[in-house]
């Protein structure tokens, strides 16, 4: 699976997720499409799903919130384990990510 | 009548390397592409002239993603109306302010919201945030822009409102400020 534009990639490989590129969309119904591929991941129930943002370069609140509302719905089934990948090379990553640990402690957040 | 809330003094002198853009209403007719371009360049503008010890990836993306969440604000809620930026970079203090025009009704309804807002710690008030949003699939926007800029920058905000007649709308300013490291 894959959504492609100009200015971003998402795409999926077994039950990685990957991003890149600058995503600055308007809001939550211009993220559906991300989070239905999103989902698609989840509702297989693999044993960890890795989200790498180690190419996300930018990312808007409104893209902060579909990741946070991503791992609210990974937190919801105990037996789907998260690791989420970004890079110290990218500000935001180093800033913002600590949240998603937050809200679900048992996340395993990388920034290398 | 001007209503402020939160911190609207800006401390940047008349020393401070400056620089102000306005973004007309007409002919490009402005629009969401607008937010990313424009705070890209300035992002780029002021990272190439902060001085040693601060850190430029770390500065432009800053200040690019200060200007970019307060623009998006200033676009999806504008009523008419050009978009004015005026920025400045003062050692490792950089300001913006951005001014753009409201209706009334959306000035009411914002204010309730910074009067929230300025009330709790914004980590916390984030959090809950997102749990929220979490919980409704139908609201629209996340209002986690201003949230993680003060949480997760330690940007400090302040909100100014001008109005002579209601019917002419609001003048809404909004003042940025970041300490670059």
């Amino acid at each position: 699976m894959e959504i492609s534009t100009n200015d971003y990639r998402v795409w999926t490989e077994a039950s990685t997720i990957h991003y890149e590129g600058t995503m600055r969309l308007s809001g939550t119904d211009a993220y559906a499409p991300i989070l239905e591929i999103m989902n698609s991941v989840l509702s297989s129930k693999p044993e960890v799903i890795t989200l790498d943002l180690t190419g996300l370069e930018f990312l808007n609140s409104s893209g902060i919130n579909l990741l946070a509302k991503f791992t609210i719905e990974i937190r919801k089934q105990p037996d789907v384990g998260v690791r989420v990948l970004g890079s110290k090379a990218i500000p935001w990553q180093s800033k913002s990510l600590r949240n998603l640990q937050r809200l679900h402690p048992s996340l395993e957040l990388t920034i290398s | 009548m001007v209503q402020d809330f939160g911190n609207t003094v800006a401390s940047n002198g008349s020393d401070a390397t400056s620089f102000a853009l306005k973004l007309r209403a007409e002919p490009l007719e402005l629009s969401w592409h607008h937010c990313g371009v424009t705070s890209d360049f300035i992002g780029e503008y002021f990272s190439r002239s902060c001085g040693s010890g601060i850190d430029p990836v770390d500065a432009r993306h800053s200040i690019s993603y200060m200007i970019n969440e307060i623009l998006e604000n200033a676009i999806k809620f504008r009523h008419g109306g050009d978009v004015e930026l005026v920025s400045t970079l003062d050692e490792d203090m950089f300001e913006i302010k951005i001014v753009n025009l409201i209706d009334a009704q959306t000035a009411e309804k914002f204010q309730g919201h910074l009067t929230l807002l300025l009330e709790r710690e914004p980590g916390e008030l984030l959090l809950e945030r997102i749990e929220e949003n979490a919980l409704n699939p139908d609201s629209s926007g996340s209002g986690l822009g201003l949230l993680t800029l003060m949480s997760d920058y330690g940007a400090k905000l302040g909100w100014s409102f001008t109005s002579e007649h209601v019917s002419e709308g609001v003048e809404l300013t909004t003042f940025a400020s970041l300490r670059l490291s």
